[in-house]
């Protein structure tokens, strides 16, 4: 019979893994590159999270601590994550990259007029 | 280790190598550079989940130093491919 610890370590392992398997999906599947930035940006780091928490309390207590390492790691990640995102999101947009044929709001195309006009996208 | 952690980390490495596998055709298929950047992003992710999957089954925190420090080199790759695609220069 697994102790508590155990099963709280699993369950994180297993929901991060989980929400990094829904990313890798979410990049192979999604229509576009800002479909697939968003697929990246919110589960991936969560997903990450969620596995250096399970490893942090799995180590808690021994003589291998890494609560320090993994609290860092943990705040690091969720700064810089959203941040590169967005950087990538913006630089995309302005290189004229194409949306999907599907979406429905476009609400930068206002401040942007030499942006060309909706193109379908080539797999 | 108990035979329960155990198995939990030996199927959270086989589902993290299938998402490896499905960004990596991203990273090869992707039209564009911004596609292989944002496949970057998330290969550095998985490479996380595995250090700390395999530090716990291994039971130590030798290669646990890799794991910050990928955070933060992760960020940097991808605000310079950002800022290379913007500009067409980095400095």
């Amino acid at each position: 019979m697994p102790s508590l610890a155990e099963i709280l370590v699993a369950g994180c392992l297993l929901l991060g893994t989980f929400l990094i398997v829904v990313t890798g999906l979410g990049l192979l599947r999604f229509p576009d590159v800002f479909c697939r930035m968003h697929a990246a940006g919110k589960a991936g780091t969560l997903g990450v999270v969620t596995i250096i928490l399970g490893t942090v309390i799995a180590f808690a207590g021994t003589e291998h601590d890494v609560s320090v390492r993994g609290l860092l790691a943990i705040v690091f990640q969720f700064l810089t994550s959203p941040a590169a995102t967005h950087l990538l999101a913006r630089a995309s947009y302005l290189c004229d990259y194409p949306l999907s044929d599907r979406t429905a709001v476009d609400e930068l195309k206002v401040f942007l007029p030499s942006r060309p006009d909706q193109v379908v996208y080539h797999e | 280790m108990s035979p329960f952690l155990y198995a939990v980390t030996v199927t959270c490495l086989a589902a993290l190598l299938l998402s490896g596998a499905m960004v990596l055709y991203r990273m090869i298929i992707g039209p564009k550079a911004a596609d292989r950047a944002v496949a970057f992003d998330t290969l550095t992710m998985i490479f996380i989940g595995i250090i700390c999957v395999l530090s716990i089954q291994w039971q130590s925190a030798l290669y646990f130093d890799a794991v910050w420090i990928l955070t933060l080199v992760g960020f940097l790759g991808s605000a310079s491919i950002a800022r290379y695609l913007e500009q067409g220069r980095l400095f």
